[in-house]
Parts: structure tokens; C-alpha cells; sequence
């Protein structure tokens, strides 16, 4: 039996550590521990009520807006505060372009290095490259040109052994199985990713003022002044800005990211058996199309036991089981007190300990849904649409399913996936690429759905809140980029009396309960493969899948103040 | 498309100039780089062409901010190899920064090296890059700046000024320097949205 620690898990937003068990070449027991303390909902106690998003968008320096949405959902939740249509539709806009520069980063810049091995990329013959990569899409950077560049940029780099950031990779490693042709064409579309999440950040800029901090927001709306008349609103010029800044990112989302997911999945056929994990799934319902939020363009559901074929529905934001079925266990996590608490009555009261994995072991709590853990993330949110029959998620999950039968260019061939089998490691990265092209429609759906009314005459963005004397709670849901997100608020006379911020990476990566029932991070590894316990790999794979955002799970730097670490980089 | 991604032939916009700051406003010191960021804002009038930017603690969604810039100035926390005081103002260039990705130098880290090294690769590096930095004293949770760490933001913002205008970038103290909106600190919010007015 082998003890694995790896810590810190690099290729990550925030600082996490698991800890394996491998016996046999299989993972037999896994613990997953956030080493940063979490706490910064306190600094919102005794806060205006109106201002509380923009102290929340400051949770996390990746997923601002996610943050800042959720705490006016939140607080409009409270006060019973219908927002006006535009509002919703501008919201939506930002939500999704964050969304899809969320994704984006992730497939590449966060763990496509887990799959592809850039070592091999001068073997590789573009000319072949190219006529593989065109075969599947018309993306205009799988040119024979294009990847040249790339390769004779990645050829300089390996001769003059200056690999810099990549010299930490597992090069080599038996698990890399990609031809040298897919590596280049993937390792290009790292590169190009670049200039798309600069497009992505663009959208959020034209309608939030400013990015990675939107500033348009307001409990009740958005302060966007919409007026077709006028140079220095939101008229014409912008919405046309805003289309052509979709209409270039659109096509690297769903012509170069979603096809490469679908590369690699064929290329990858056993990691559909691994990293099944927590089979309970959790999808709030997102995307309003009106201004009451009656009907959403991502369905919500619960999913429990992996079964498919039975989803509850989560019709709205007002859903009562849902708010009486989330509960904090704190049994093995560094805060005072045992036990689980709902989160309109949780406190975050530190009790550090030391790493003890029979005891307290992690700054994430433990979040579960009528007791149970639950996975949350791209995943739930396919599997949930998919079982709801919902039009579009079934649309692009059949498209994948296609794209995979049809791939012959991977040394394996292609082969027939169903539903059942995205409840995997690769199924949560193929989920990821399904949820991007679904957004991506959506996108053009809420500019035109944005476009429409103001061009009926509706100019309004905001109706002002109103506080109660009496004291009222209330939830802000949102599917984030790594799942259900709920910020849960008391307001008293207008200011905060309580704020707990249940955020995806608690849900995912929450430590053992009560009962000893480990989370989803946990159960996921048990049964992946490790080849060789000096590189673990494959658990990288598993743990990356889930795209880790320690941040917000829980909060903070080094208590120290000094020199936290020596950071491997990938 | 005609221009090529990886090698772009098409023309670069016009000299770019970002002063970022990085940080978390809500854990105490580690707000330095978005108060240095706003102070230069306040205190000093620039040149259109400089950006002045609080990116919070991007990670590796930094990389489109510094996308094709010509000159980047970071304000950040740092924590230097060797130990120093709390409030030491720490200047690093980009030979400084190395190549070395071990090299831990701001508590941001690995976003501000990994995201140089992604866009170096892709051919949008900036041309240069210089650090502002300041030894933090606590970086607890908390809206509150130490002293040392505020004494040291002054001459952080008036470093920042010189950068620019040894750069011949226009660039010159106010005669009245305009509202700045520290919203953080408590009180100052309110005031910036005009909820007391």
C-alpha cells in the first residue's frame, strides 16, 4: 500500500492537497483538503444590503461575476423584487461570456497538458495534422500554416530545453496516448485560446463597464442607461459591438474547443469507466427568459443514484425543497462545532487542527442535499438537461455522441457513448465542451432576445428595492461554470445579519460527513488507476476534471505571510 | 481569416500601456496593488493610451489584459526570496521575473509567470514588464491596510509615475487630484454611490 500526497495539486485556481491510497495500481481510499482558510463571508455582516455584491464579487478573483449575481439574486430573493427583462437579458449576456472564458481556460490552459504530451509535437507531420483537423471542422487555425508556426515554436523550445513553464509535465508518462498529429493540433488551439478569452472578457466589458469587476449591477436590475438615441448609452453601436465580438468567439467554441473534447474522448475510451464519483446531481435552473424568471434556458433538476431516468425537476428560483434540503456538515472540517447546519443558520467559526483524516482534515465543509453528497458542474447540468428531454442539451449531446463514433484519426476507433457513460472523468471535461456549445447559442438567443425588447420601446433596467422593517431571508441561485452556486442571506432592516456562500467547489470537493460518506473529489478516485505513484497522472486527470476553484471553497492565502510555497508549475 | 493566430501580422494597436494592480481588497495588505492602482488614478493624470486596471486575483485570466501591451506595471504584494520588512517597496524587471517558474515572487503566483510564459508562446507577450511591489505585514481578512504597507503605497504610486515618464509616456501630478473610490474601506462605498446623499 502506498500513501500518496500531492500538495500542492497544481493547474488549479487556489491551493488544494489530496491524499491517496494506491494498492495494486488502483486508488483504494482518497482525501481531498483545502489548505486555505475560508471565512470572507463575514465581511458582509452589517453591510448594506445593496452593496453586499460587490464585497461577493471579491470571493474569488476568477468567478467575480458568478459572485456578484448571485448576491443580488440573493438579496431580490429577500425582498420579492421582480427585475425588469432587460435586466435579466443583460445578466444573462455576462453570465454566459464569463461562462464560456471560464471553459475555455480550463479545457486548455487548466488540463489539456494531462492528455497531451507536447514532447511529440516535432514528430508530428502538419501537412497531416492539418488534413485531420479539417476533417472535422472548418475552424480557419487548423491551416497547414498554422500549425508549422506552432510546431517550429514548440520545436525551439524543446532544442534549446527552455521548456519553461512545460518542464514540470509529465512527458512520456504510458498514460499519454495521443498521436503526434493530435498533440499539435491540440497544443494550437492552446495557443489561439488565448485570443478568444480576450474576446469573452471583451463581452463582459461592454456590458458590465469594466471586467474582471462588472460594476453595472444593482439589487432590483442592472444600471446599464439603455437609449438608442444617444452616443454615450447602451444603444445600437453596442448591441452590433456585442454581436460581432459573438459571432468571432462562437466559432472557436464550437468548431475548435468542442471538436478537440470530442478528440480526445475518442482517444481516450477507458476514461469513461474512471472517476464515475458521487452519482447524485445537482443543476439550479439559469439563463430566465422573462422578467418574472418563469422559464429558463438551462433546466434545473436532482438527479439521485445515477439513474437517468428519473429527475426531479427544479421548476424555479422559489423551489421550497431545495431550500430546505441543503444542510453544512462540519464534522471533518476546521470550524467549531459537529454535525450540519442549513446554511441561513451556518457559522464559520475556525477550529485548526493539522491534517488528521479520521478527524478534521480541510477548510471546505461539507455540504449535502436531505443528507446526501452531491456532485455538482457542467456534468450535472448536462445529465439533468439530457434526462428533462431538454431540446438543446440534447441537440449537442447527441452531436458529440456523433463527432465520437465518427473519429478514426486516434489509433483507437470511434465508438458508440451513451448518457450513462458521461458519469466519468472524461465524460465531465466532453460535459464542459456540450455546456459551451449549448451557451453559445444561447448567447445569440438572449442578444436577440435583448434586441427585440428594446426595440419594442422598453428602456427600463431597474426597479428600486424596498427594505421591511421585519427581518427576511432569502437565496441566490446560479449554475456557475463548476455548478450550482446559492449565496443565502438574512437582511434586517436592510443590512446583512447572515451570509453563507455554498459555492460548487464545496459541493465537489466536501470532505466525509458525519456518517463518514466521503464527498465527490473522494469517491471519484477510488479505483483510478496510478502506474507510477512518483507521477501520479492519472489522479491529476480525475481531480482536474472537476476544475478545482479552491478560492472561493474556501478563502486566503498563507497565514503566515511569508513564502507559502514552492509551486510546481505544468 | 487572412492573418495567422500564432505569428499575427496584422498591425498591433497602438502603444498599449496597463497599470495593474493585483490583489484581494478583502484580505488586509494583500489589497495593496488595487489601492496603489487607484491612488495613481487619484493623484496623477496620464497619457489615454494607459490603462489602469484592478484585476483583483485573476489567476490565469490575466493573460488578456496583458495581451500585445507594450509596457505592463504591476502593483502587488510580494513575497521575496530573501526575507525583508513589511512595507519594503521591491521593484523587479522582466529579467528579474526569469524564466524559472519555481520562482515565487508575488502571492498571485503562478497566474502573473504562467500567464507571460502562455503569451510569450503565442507571440502577444508584452514588450516589458515591471513588478511595483510592497512586503505585505498581514494579509488576514479585513478591509484594513497597515501602516507600514500604506506609508510604502505613496512612493509605490510616485514609482509608478516615474515608470511611465522615463518611458516618455505623458504623465503628471494633479493639481487636484480627482475622488478616488477606495469603496472597501468601510464607510467610503457609500459615499462613491451616493446611498448618503
Amino acid at each position: 500500500m502506498a500513501r500518496i500526497s500531492i500538495d500542492p495539486v497544481t493547474r488549479i485556481e487556489g491551493h488544494l492537497r489530496i491524499d491517496v491510497e494506491v494498492d495494486g495500481g488502483k486508488v483504494q481510499k482518497a482525501w481531498a483538503s483545502c489548505t486555505m482558510w475560508r471565512g470572507l463571508e463575514k465581511i458582509l455582516l452589517g453591510r448594506d444590503a445593496r452593496e453586499g455584491w460587490v464585497f461577493a464579487q471579491r470571493f474569488c478573483g476568477v468567478c467575480t461575476t458568478v459572485h456578484a449575481i448571485a448576491s443580488v439574486r440573493a438579496v431580490e430573493d429577500a425582498l420579492q423584487l421582480e427585475i425588469p427583462a432587460n435586466a435579466q437579458y443583460i445578466r444573462n449576456l455576462i453570465l454566459i461570456a464569463h461562462a464560456l472564458h471560464d471553459h475555455i481556460i480550463h479545457f486548455y490552459q487548466l488540463s489539456s497538458l494531462d492528455w497531451v504530451d507536447i514532447a511529440t509535437i516535432p514528430k508530428a507531420d502538419p501537412a497531416r495534422a492539418a488534413s485531420i483537423a479539417e476533417g472535422y471542422s472548418s475552424w480557419p487555425g487548423n491551416s497547414r500554416r498554422e500549425l508549422e508556426a506552432v510546431q517550429s515554436k514548440v520545436k525551439g523550445m524543446v532544442d534549446s530545453g527552455q521548456l519553461g513553464i512545460f518542464s514540470h509535465g509529465y512527458w512520456g508518462h504510458p498514460a499519454m496516448r495521443l498521436s503526434p498529429e493530435l498533440n499539435l493540433i491540440l497544443f494550437a488551439h492552446y495557443l489561439q485560446a488565448l485570443e478568444f478569452q480576450r474576446k469573452a472578457c471583451q463581452i463582459v466589458g461592454v456590458l458590465g463597464g469594466k471586467t474582471p469587476h462588472i460594476q453595472n449591477l444593482a439589487v432590483g436590475g442592472v444600471m446599464n442607461a439603455i437609449n438608442l438615441n444617444s452616443l454615450a448609452t447602451f444603444n445600437m453601436d453596442r448591441l452590433g459591438m456585442l454581436q460581432s465580438l459573438l459571432e468571432e468567439l462562437i466559432p472557436f467554441v464550437q468548431q475548435a474547443y468542442f471538436i478537440d473534447a470530442c478528440l480526445l474522448s475518442a482517444s481516450y475510451p477507458e476514461w469513461f469507466r474512471y472517476g464515475r464519483g458521487v452519482e447524485n446531481y445537482l443543476a439550479v435552473p439559469d439563463l430566465p427568459r422573462d422578467a418574472k424568471a418563469t422559464q429558463f434556458d438551462l433546466p434545473g433538476g436532482l438527479i439521485m443514484k445515477g439513474d437517468l431516468a428519473s429527475v426531479q425537476p427544479i421548476q424555479n428560483w422559489r423551489d421550497q425543497a431545495f431550500r430546505s434540503a441543503v444542510a453544512e456538515d462540519v464534522t471533518h472540517a476546521w470550524y467549531k462545532g459537529e454535525g450540519a447546519q442549513a446554511p441561513w443558520k451556518g457559522k464559520t467559526d475556525p477550529d485548526y487542527t493539522d491534517f488528521q483524516a479520521d478527524k478534521k482534515y480541510t477548510w471546505v465543509k461539507a455540504p449535502r442535499y436531505n443528507g446526501q453528497p452531491i456532485q455538482v458542474g457542467p456534468l450535472a447540468n448536462v445529465v439533468v438537461g439530457y434526462a428533462s428531454r431538454h431540446p438543446l442539451t440534447r441537440k449537442w449531446t447527441d452531436t458529440a455522441f456523433r463527432t465520437i463514433s465518427s473519429v478514426h484519426d486516434s489509433g483507437t476507433p470511434g465508438f458508440n457513448l451513451t448518457p450513462e457513460e458521461l458519469q466519468s472523468t472524461m465524460g465531465r471535461y466532453l460535459a464542459r465542451a456540450i455546456r459551451s456549445a449549448m451557451l453559445s447559442d444561447l448567447a445569440l438567443q438572449h442578444w436577440q432576445l435583448l434586441t427585440d425588447n428594446i426595440l419594442k420601446g422598453d428602456d427600463t433596467t431597474f426597479n428600486p428595492p424596498q427594505f421591511p422593517s421585519h427581518e427576511c431571508e432569502g437565496v441566490g441561485m446560479h449554475e456557475a461554470p463548476r455548478g450550482a452556486l446559492s449565496h443565502w442571506v438574512i437582511i434586517d432592516k436592510g443590512t446583512f445579519t447572515n451570509y453563507q456562500a455554498v459555492v460548487p467547489t464545496t459541493w465537489n470537493a466536501s470532505p466525509r460527513d458525519a456518517k463518514g460518506v466521503p464527498g465527490p473529489y473522494e469517491t471519484s478516485l477510488i479505483s483510478n488507476p496510478v502506474v507510477d505513484p512518483v507521477k501520479p497522472l492519472e489522479v491529476l486527470r480525475t481531480v482536474h476534471s472537476f476544475d478545482p476553484c479552491m478560492a472561493c471553497a474556501c478563502h486566503t492565502l498563507d497565514a503566515s505571510g511569508r513564502v507559502i510555497a514552492r509551486v510546481k508549475v505544468l | 481569416m487572412s492573418t495567422s493566430f500564432i505569428n499575427p501580422t496584422a498591425g498591433r494597436p497602438a502603444r498599449r500601456i496597463v497599470v495593474v494592480g493585483l490583489g484581494n481588497v478583502l484580505l488586509g495588505d494583500d489589497g495593496f496593488g488595487p489601492l496603489a492602482v487607484e491612488m495613481f488614478r487619484s493623484l496623477y493624470e496620464s497619457d489615454s493610451k494607459v490603462e489602469i486596471l484592478d484585476l483583483g486575483t485573476p489567476g490565469l485570466d490575466l493573460a488578456p489584459y496583458l495581451y500585445d501591451a507594450d509596457l505592463v506595471v504591476i502593483a502587488d504584494a510580494v513575497h521575496p526570496r530573501e526575507e525583508e520588512k513589511p512595507g519594503t517597496l521591491c521593484i523587479y524587471r522582466d529579467g528579474d521575473l526569469g524564466r524559472e517558474a519555481q520562482l515565487r515572487l508575488t502571492s498571485h503566483d503562478p497566474g502573473v509567470q504562467e500567464s507571460l510564459a502562455q503569451l510569450r508562446l503565442a507571440g502577444h507577450a508584452p514588450s516589458e514588464v515591471v513588478v511595483v511591489g510592497v512586503v505585505p505585514e498581514s494579509c488576514a481578512p479585513g478591509d484594513r491596510i497597515s501602516l507600514s504597507v500604506l506609508n510604502t503605497c505613496l512612493v509605490a504610486v510616485d514609482t509608478i509615475a516615474r515608470l511611465l515618464v522615463e518611458r516618455h509616456i505623458d504623465c503628471h501630478r494633479r493639481h487636484d487630484p480627482v475622488q478616488s473610490s477606495l469603496w472597501w474601506f468601510s464607510g467610503e462605498y457609500d459615499r462613491r454611490v451616493g446611498f448618503d446623499s
